[in-house]
């Protein structure tokens, strides 16, 4: 009896929750018919910057799995002096405030910055451009990649990797075809949590970045733009950017939850390796 | 005390309103970006948010707590006016557009004309910010309407377009006269031509949803004292 009412108080505390997340996402969509939001999409404004997003998040993701992947496999397999220091630096972004890293990239690869100078005699322009644009993406939004690859490739069975160097592969063949694929769900999730954490990124874009339409107006950018032009339109991009966000949210839950059953089935491993 | 009341007491400090020594409440502003420095030093004693003024005037529209808002532009105060959201605006101050560059002058801008013949990283404000809507008309006045293709970034609102010249970013952007001042020496002004200038009058209105209208009105006569209009001046504005 005592537990069902403890358990009713905890039902109230989620419906106020839920109720409380769930209504502005819901007034998003109540707020505008449905055809008006379609028509909006269809704008300029919105087509541009659904360009500009997927180029530089497809981009900046393809060099945070490219660099990312072999990073978090060194802190998940070795131990070292200062380990825990570059975990922590790693996840630095993560509590960092946009504004913070918007002018840390500024006053490190601006024109008058630390790195200016150099890139500027390579003949890079980094202000203004995309490549701003996905730098900014690949600082916020690496540490959820990362961290979710150093989970992943730590949960995989040590033993694994110990009969494939016995079966004689090297460390390199072990990597690719016993870890990366033990670990392939949860890189999965890390990736699909670092897109759409990059796919929000507002704070160091602006300020690092810019924002035109074609050229450095990212989705986030074009809502905070069109909410003084045009509501309807600050409406259907936030519609369509929540949609895409839970899908992937979604996606990782799904990915993750089936994952671990595959991991574990050791002798069905140690037959087909 | 235990770990409840603790709580409680850590949740009243958290949500409480900061002031009210005197028992009086602090007066909630809501004042253009450009308006930054000075007010502080006019009256160091309220709260002040300080956006672009087509923000705050949406953030008025939509019922935000405040009690006076200070607009960069007579449009959007006096469209709360006609709607009956604010009390009669006043002018209380004057500015000027001027074209900033970076101390370093990357691109080497000394007069208007060079961003029409030079090769220029042009930053400004968007359309929908009063500073955005001013650089389009003085452009259009000089018949320079063409160098807008020079635009790396539109921004939402003034400060950011000082933030971007005084890290060099950028070689040349519309601002106030006041930010230069405002920005300590990382910026220089190129001037505009007078008959170019269009008219940016800074207006004040109590909002009427407001709880202290009173002191707010206070706060807007406060605006037209000898002491405010000196230090308006000081910053660079001009007063009626």
């Amino acid at each position: 009896m005592r537990r069902a009412a403890f358990t009713g108080l905890l039902a109230v505390a989620l419906t106020f929750t839920g109720a409380f997340l769930l209504l502005p996402v819901l007034a998003i969509f109540l707020e505008v018919s449905p055809g008006r939001l379609l028509d909006e999409l269809q704008g300029d404004v919105a087509l541009d910057a659904a360009r500009v997003t997927l180029k530089t998040n497809g981009i900046a993701l393809a060099l945070i799995v490219l660099f990312g992947t072999p990073s978090a496999y060194l802190l998940a397999t070795r131990r070292f002096r200062g380990r825990t220091l570059v975990v922590t630096l790693v996840e630095l972004p993560l509590v960092l405030p946009p504004a913070v890293a918007g002018i840390g990239l500024l006053v490190a690869f601006g024109r008058e910055g630390l790195l200016g100078g150099t890139l500027h005699a390579a003949g890079i322009s980094v202000g203004f451009t995309q490549l701003a644009v996905i730098l900014a993406v690949m600082f916020v939004a690496s540490p959820f990649y990362i961290r979710t690859a150093i989970a992943a490739f730590e949960a995989v069975d040590e033993t694994m990797l110990d009969a494939a160097r016995t079966l004689g592969a090297g460390p390199a063949r072990t990597f690719f075809r016993v870890a990366l694929p033990l670990a392939g769900g949860g890189l999965g999730a890390g990736a699909a949590l670092a897109f759409a954490r990059g796919l929000g990124e507002f704070g160091a874009t602006i300020m690092f970045a810019g924002s035109l339409q074609g050229v450095t107006q990212t989705v986030s950018l074009a809502i905070y733009q069109e909410f003084d032009v045009n509501l309807d339109a600050a409406l259907a991009i936030s519609a369509l950017l929540v949609l895409v966000s839970g899908a992937l949210l979604l996606s990782v839950k799904v990915v993750s939850a089936r994952a671990p059953f595959v991991w574990t089935s050791s002798p069905r491993f140690a037959r087909s390796g | 005390m235990n770990r409840v009341a603790l709580a409680a007491v850590a949740l009243a400090l958290v949500i409480a309103p900061g002031g009210g020594a005197k028992g009086q409440a602090r007066l909630t502003v809501l004042a253009a970006s450009s308006l930054t420095d000075v007010f502080p030093l006019i009256d160091g004693s309220e709260s002040y948010s300080f956006a672009g003024s087509n923000q705050l005037a949406f953030q008025i529209r939509h019922g935000a707590p405040a009690d006076v808002f200070a607009s960069a532009s007579p449009s959007y105060v006096q469209k709360l006016f006609r709607d009956g959201l604010v009390e009669r605006p006043r002018t209380f101050a004057s500015n000027a557009l001027v074209l900033a560059v970076p101390r370093s002058n990357p691109a080497g801008v000394h007069a208007i004309w060079d961003l029409r013949d030079k090769k220029v990283r042009l930053v400004i404000g968007s359309p929908a910010v009063p500073i955005g809507d001013y650089t389009r008309r003085v452009l259009r006045r000089l018949g320079l309407a063409s160098v807008l293709d020079k635009t790396v970034s539109q921004e939402p609102d003034v400060k950011s377009i000082v933030g971007k010249l005084a890290l060099g970013e950028a070689d040349a952007g519309f601002v106030y006269r006041t930010d230069v001042r405002a920005a300590s020496g990382r910026l220089r002004a190129v001037a505009i031509p007078a008959w170019a200038q269009p008219a940016v009058r800074y207006q004040v209105a109590v909002v009427r949803s407001s709880r202290s209208r009173p002191a707010a009105r206070r706060f807007v006569r406060l605006l037209s004292t000898p002491r405010a209009r000196r230090l308006l001046i000081q910053a660079g504005f001009t007063v009626p």
